[in-house]
């Protein structure tokens, strides 16, 4: 009588580890036929060309990091730049606001525009955002290298 | 790092794309060590999975991470449950990730090998039995009775206590049996 028709509670434990490893390996042989891995060549040559690539990658990690905090000195130095020269054009139109008002020519019209605002802060806006363009184009242009 | 210029970090990349990488092994040791286990490998990957796409995929994943690791194998038997014990790990990761991976109503054409001459019927049994199992009892009984795996290298390549195979395997034969026997019986 086949074991398997016979209930689990009836069979011994060596009857039970028989028909499992009868099963398995039953189903090993047939794994092993349908096996059909690639050639060992192929395998090592993919594996070396993904070590290279990990190796350029872990080369490659602290140059962004280096470009990064170059980008980012290069922002700073800019925006101290950018506040030393607004404080110092404020300085040098102070004289001209001065002289408008001793002459007594001041115009009541031109005397409602703060000067100092309108004509240092743009253009100095217009640098900045130039420079920040500059510094991201450089980075790409560099990265792409 | 610190005294590196940005032409010595270019030099260094430029090296890394050509000079041969460092692995754990030489060519020739990796390719027979290769040729003896490839096959049993694929077997073990794709009746734990139940999905020969990713058996293929795990296999070669494998290796590498094989070739990787810095550990220093004492034997052939240590790399090869080294081995087992990253495919493992690799099978479990890749359950938790893709799709589920055992279908437990496979069908006979996907598994049928054109020369295959076993009974279909009772192969397909086995296979849904295998499919009712957890993933690690089917891993144990695969080491235990495919491979010839010893208690101490089912629980290395499980990631188990030696001591606590042998109830494992116990409860697993017996779970494998009553499935068997019950789709027998129906």
């Amino acid at each position: 009588m086949n074991p398997l028709h016979r209930r689990e509670r009836d069979l011994t434990d060596a009857q039970i580890e028989a028909i499992v490893a009868g099963a398995i390996a039953a189903e090993a042989s047939l794994a092993r036929r349908e096996a059909a891995p690639p050639s060992s060549a192929i395998v090592w040559w993919r594996a070396q060309m993904r070590a290279r690539q990990e190796a350029a990658k872990a080369v490659e990690r602290p140059l962004t990091i280096v470009h990064a905090i170059a980008i980012a000195c290069g922002v700073g130095l800019l925006l101290s730049a950018v506040g030393t020269l607004t404080g110092g054009l404020k300085g040098s139109t102070a004289w001209l606001t001065g002289l408008y008002e001793s002459s007594g020519t001041r115009s009541g019209a031109l005397g409602g525009i703060d000067f100092t605002s309108l004509w240092v802060t743009l253009p100095m806006t217009a640098m900045l955002i130039s420079a920040l363009v500059a510094s991201i184009a450089a980075y790409v242009i560099f990265a792409d290298e | 790092m610190a005294d590196a210029t940005f032409l010595d970090v270019a030099r260094l990349r430029d090296a890394a794309d050509t000079a041969d990488v460092v692995l754990a092994m030489d060519e020739d040791a990796f390719r027979a060590f290769y040729d003896r286990t490839s096959g049993a490998l694929w077997g073990y990957l794709s009746r734990i999975s139940g999905d020969r796409q990713i058996a293929d995929d795990l296999l070669q994943e494998s290796y590498y991470r094989l070739l990787k690791t810095p550990v220093a194998f004492e034997s052939e038997n240590h790399r090869r449950n080294y081995l087992y014990r990253i495919a493992t790990n690799l099978v479990r990761d890749a359950r938790l990730t893709r799709r589920p991976l055992f279908d437990e109503t496979v069908e006979l054409a996907d598994v049928a090998a054109p020369e295959d001459t076993a009974d279909p019927e009772s192969r397909a049994d086995v296979r849904r039995a295998l499919g009712r199992l957890k993933p690690r009892e089917r891993a144990m009984l695969w080491l235990a009775y495919a491979n010839g795996s010893s208690h101490a290298e089912i629980a290395d390549a499980l990631g188990l206590k030696t001591a606590s195979i042998k109830l494992l395997l116990f409860r697993a034969r017996r779970k494998l049996a009553s499935t068997l026997q019950r789709q027998v019986t129906r």
